[in-house]
């Protein structure tokens, strides 16, 4: 079947393809962190002439980078527990009520889904700066925390409504309150739903860079994005800087990506198939 | 050992009415069943007793206490799912002694009481596993030691065996048996098998469509019905029904003509009068016919079902739907010819073909 063979053919380019675009910025991040900035001023997409691992010496010092990881790390976690936490907790009743009031409750919360992150920016500055949480870490946490609900909450409603009702009730005997019932018995089922929702959480907050560049100042508190950032000035960028830093601010990432592989890909097509 | 009362009391969903001014007084330790086909109702009417679903109308009383819209929690009952609804993350032994956790009864007091239920249910040797790793049999028995550690005056099960393989629903309709004369607490029990319903209750309660069609004891739903649908749905196979017209009456007696079963003529015992030539519909027991019988009515055998102690035999009758069956003793396996089946014919039972209600 010529037909086929050539389809496949073209599909299996497109693929290559795919990849060589999408790993080529990655490539040259790597390659460049390692040539000098005379070096890259000569011949800006060649190839390092030896491993100039000053560089990361450099950058390491230059970008506060245990301070930045510490930060990041902290906020992501904080932001994620929190997340899963509220998310799950609003979506409880929202899956068990099917009163038009629950309905509506929902759509805000596309609504919500559906507004980009820089549209909510302007607002959260103003309302952060009369509360006093600009350049603070409680300010940036409840941020990300909010703009990442609307995805908790709508997948938490889809994951909780399969779950057989049978067993709140069976609680609810059991001389549970709501809260217990939520608590004791939704809960503790919630982990693979948990699971996938922490990836996409962690990467975004993580990623995000807005955000912290606009409601953080004091450098001690910069998030990893941010502190690369510091090395591209409004008139110069110092490349041999820049590209390690970047390369040092993805890995912590890339290990995590590493360590949990497995179960992060099983995550995300389960959460596919949903 | 507790009572329950329900008083007139109605379920309406929206406009939708579910329940429709039930009636009902179980006693104190009686095993109650409510039974009827599946949409009746049945389990509603449970889950209102439970608390789980709010009553619209009427008043439901446990022993003295007025639970109508009392917290599920509170009314001192306990529920078998159908679906057992075990905590899928909880031990054996977690599940049952959630409850008493949730309770505030102290710990060792609560695995005393799991231990001792685990007993009665031979289920020590699971106490540690997941419902996951138990077979349907097992997690039922956890479900059923879920509700006895609590000690409630009312034992609820929504058709608890129905999710297991024939055997095993004969095995644990033994136990569940077994375990009401143990405990001698109040039970209601719902199902759609009406063999389960004969075999378990003191008391059945025939459902159809929110209404009571019909409470009493087994044998006296099975000799004694109501109407047409108790007939019917209370007996295996199915009670024949006939048409029939009254061609006389003498005494406390009516003659009864039936056209559709070869010109057969009945005197069934009735106390109501009749005129001549009203038409009734006439219930025939497959086990009526037998070797005695004042009447011999010629059978068009076709099929014979053979459960090797007793055999059914099947004819189709002209003008009837279903067909028409008898019970037949003894080995021989007349399909395809015309026996002679001999019919007592006092235990014919009359009914109006309107109304379905039964004529005594
Ligand atoms: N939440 C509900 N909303 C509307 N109608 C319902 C609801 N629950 C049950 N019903 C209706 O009530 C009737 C009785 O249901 P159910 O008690 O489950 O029947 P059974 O247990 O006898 O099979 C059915 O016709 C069903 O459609
Ligand atoms: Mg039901």
């Amino acid at each position: 079947m010529p037909a086929l063979n050539i389809r496949q053919l073209l599909l299996n380019v497109l693929v290559v393809a795919l990849v060589v675009a999408m790993l080529l910025p990655l490539f040259y991040m790597i390659t460049m962190s390692f040539r000098t900035a005379t070096e890259i001023a000569e011949a800006p997409l060649g190839l390092p002439d030896r491993l100039a691992w000053e560089n990361y010496a450099q950058a390491f010092g230059g970008m506060n980078y245990v301070r930045a990881v510490i930060n990041s790390v902290g906020i992501t976690i904080s932001v994620t527990v929190l997340t899963a936490l509220l998310g799950s907790m609003a979506a409880f009743p929202l899956a068990r009520n099917t009163s038009g009031f629950a309905r509506i409750f929902i759509l805000l919360v596309a609504l919500g889904l559906a507004t980009p992150n820089f549209v909510t920016i302007t607002p959260i500055y103003v309302i952060f700066r009369d509360l006093g949480l600009l350049d603070t870490y409680l300010g940036i946490i409840l941020a990300f925390t909010a703009l990442n609900l609307p995805l908790a909450v709508f997948f938490y409603v889809g994951f909780i409504g399969a779950i057989p009702k049978d067993l709140v009730e069976a609680a609810k005997l059991d001389n549970c309150s709501d809260w217990q019932a939520f608590w004791y018995v939704v809960r503790p089922l919630l982990g693979p739903a948990t699971a996938t929702l922490s990836l996409f959480v962690m990467l975004m907050v993580w990623n995000d860079f807005t955000y912290p560049l606009l409601l953080l100042t004091d450098k001690d508190k910069f998030t990893v994005t941010i502190s690369v950032y510091r090395f591209v000035g409004n008139q110069n960028i110092q490349p041999d800087m820049l590209f390690p830093a970047a390369v040092l601010g993805s890995l912590p990432l890339l290990i995590l990506f590493a360590i949990f592989q497995r179960r992060i890909v099983a995550g995300v097509t389960a959460g596919a198939v949903k | 050992m507790t009572e329950v009362t329900l008083q007139s009391v109605v379920k309406r969903y929206g406009d939708v009415q579910v329940i429709h001014g039930v009636d009902l007084e179980v006693n104190a330790g009686e095993f109650c069943v409510f039974v009827g086909p599946s949409g009746c109702g049945k389990s509603t009417l449970l889950r209102m007793i439970a608390g789980l679903e709010e009553t619209t109308e009427g008043k439901m009383h446990i022993g003295e206490r007025d639970v109508t819209h009392m917290d599920a929690a509170k009314r001192g009952v306990a529920m078998v799912f159908q679906t057992y609804a075990l905590y899928p993350h909880m031990t054996v032994r977690d599940n049952m002694a959630f409850g008493l956790k949730m309770s505030g009864v102290p710990k060792a007091e609560a695995e005393a009481k799991v231990a001792e239920a685990a007993k009665i249910l031979k289920l020590d040797p699971f106490l540690d596993r997941k419902p996951k790793a138990l077979s349907g049999g097992q997690r039922q028995r956890v479900a059923i030691g879920r509700a006895i550690v609590r000690a409630p005056d009312v034992f609820l099960f929504d058709e608890p065996l129905s999710n297991l393989d024939a055997e095993l629903r004969v095995q644990m309709r033994l136990e569940i048996a077994r375990l009401h004369k143990e405990l001698s607490a109040t039970m209601i029990y719902v199902t759609h098998d009406q063999v389960e319903a004969m075999t378990l209750a003191d008391k059945i309660v025939v459902l159809r469509a929110g209404i009571v069609e019909q409470v009493g004891s087994p044998l006296d739903l099975y000799a004694d019905p109501d109407n047409l649908f108790v007939a019917q749905f209370i007996g295996s196979p199915k009670t024949n029904i006939l048409k029939g017209i009254v061609i006389g009456s003498e005494g406390d007696s009516l003659r009864v003509h039936l056209p559709q079963l070869a010109d057969t003529e009945l005197d069934v015992a009735c106390g109501t009068h009749m005129e001549p030539g009203k038409d009734v519909c006439v219930g025939l027991r497959p086990q009526d016919f037998g070797p005695d019988g004042d009447v011999t009515i010629p059978v068009p055998v076709e099929v014979v079902e053979s459960l090797g102690g007793v055999s059914y035999a099947y004819a189709n009758l002209p003008g009837l739907e279903e067909p028409f069956c008898i019970e037949h003793r003894g080995r021989s396996r007349p399909e395809g010819s015309v026996i002679q089946a001999r019919f007592t014919s006092a235990t014919a039972l009359l009914f109006d073909p309107e109304s379905g209600k039964r004529i005594r």
